[in-house]
């Protein structure tokens, strides 16, 4: 269990986060107030994240001017694909039912579920 | 240990729903669609009326022309007026990048089809006009339904079919007008009303 667990990302040991990393698996290139506005979050909150996703070299920045006003736009490493893949996966271990025993249990019929759900999610961040 | 499952299906929540929202546009209203078929339902009975009293001149087709133009104008604005004032309520500007991506996927076969349907028209050739609008309109949808709710995608199937019966029954163009443009989108407005809109309440 340990193990599994510490193959969970600790750059995304933080929903908003995850969020972002969500954000830029189905989009190409998201700008700062896109992501405000999905996130509903504060500019400095954001910006933190940002940074801290930037620094891990997760996200790529670009910024520029469309007309007089700044415009930064973020993008997804190939770096941060396949981290955020490889955490989507250790989750996916971490709640998929291991023992047949325990399957007609209604607890375990929802972890079945949701481990559907995390294959489908990773369908999208290819 | 129970703990750290919560936590991590909570994430896999966040994950979800932050994919949804960026990618999906979800602020049509199902009550919006029934309105409108209920337009077109309206609107095909008075051209069907008005089909009754005359025989192909050029007022006809004006007359036509100008009848479906309002009820386009008029479904196409209570359908934005009805999103505007949902993406309002919660709290999302109905103009970003995802409206865009959706309304451009939408406009490109939508035009192509006006155009060509514009075109039959100015040529007299009556007998495909009803069938090519239903047809581009269908493929309109299900162009433009990988940004919104998959609901509108079977709409557009369903509309494709009809504009296809309506070039295989020629001269029944009003009646297949109204089942695509009027009956459908009442079918699934309802639909989706109960799905997203009465839930939510």
């Amino acid at each position: 269990m340990t193990n599994i667990i510490a193959k969970l990302n600790r750059t995304f040991d933080h929903q908003i986060r995850l969020g972002i990393m969500s954000i830029l698996s189905v989009n190409e290139s998201v700008d700062f107030n896109t992501m405000k506005e999905l996130l509903e979050l504060t500019d400095g909150n954001l910006a933190s994240h940002l940074r801290a996703l930037e620094n891990a070299e997760y996200v790529q920045v670009t910024k520029q001017f469309i007309g007089r006003k700044p415009n930064t736009q973020y993008q997804m490493t190939e770096l941060g694909r396949n981290d955020f893949k490889e955490h989507l996966n250790a989750l996916e271990r971490l709640i998929k039912p291991n023992d047949p025993a325990e399957k007609n249990d209604n607890e375990s019929n929802n972890k079945v579920q949701i481990t559907k759900k995390v294959t489908l999610l990773k369908y999208f961040v290819k | 240990m129970f703990m750290v499952m919560n936590k991590q299906i909570e994430d896999i929540k966040e994950i979800r729903k932050m994919m949804e929202k960026s990618s999906k546009f979800t602020s049509i209203n199902g009550l919006s669609l029934i309105i409108a078929g209920v337009f077109a339902t309206i609107g095909g009975w008075y051209a069907k009326s008005l089909l009754n009293n005359q025989y192909e001149s050029t007022d006809l087709i004006l007359s036509l022309f100008i009848t479906a133009l309002v009820i386009l104008v008029l479904a196409v604005g209570v359908i934005s007026f009805f999103a505007w004032r949902k993406a309002k309520k919660n709290n999302q500007s109905l103009l970003n990048s995802v409206t865009r991506r959706a309304a451009y996927n939408l406009l490109v076969p939508l035009v192509v089809g006006g155009l060509f349907s514009l075109l039959l028209l100015l040529r007299g050739d009556m007998a495909l006009v009803a069938s090519s609008t239903l047809i581009f309109y269908g493929l309109s949808l299900v162009n433009a339904s990988k940004y919104t709710f998959s609901d509108i995608h079977i709409l557009g199937i369903c509309e494709v079919i009809i504009g296809l019966l309506a070039a295989v029954f020629l001269y029944n163009g009003i009646l297949f007008w109204i089942l695509g443009f009027g009956v459908c989108h009442i079918v699934f407005g309802t639909i989706m009303y109960i799905k997203y809109d009465l839930k939510k309440k």
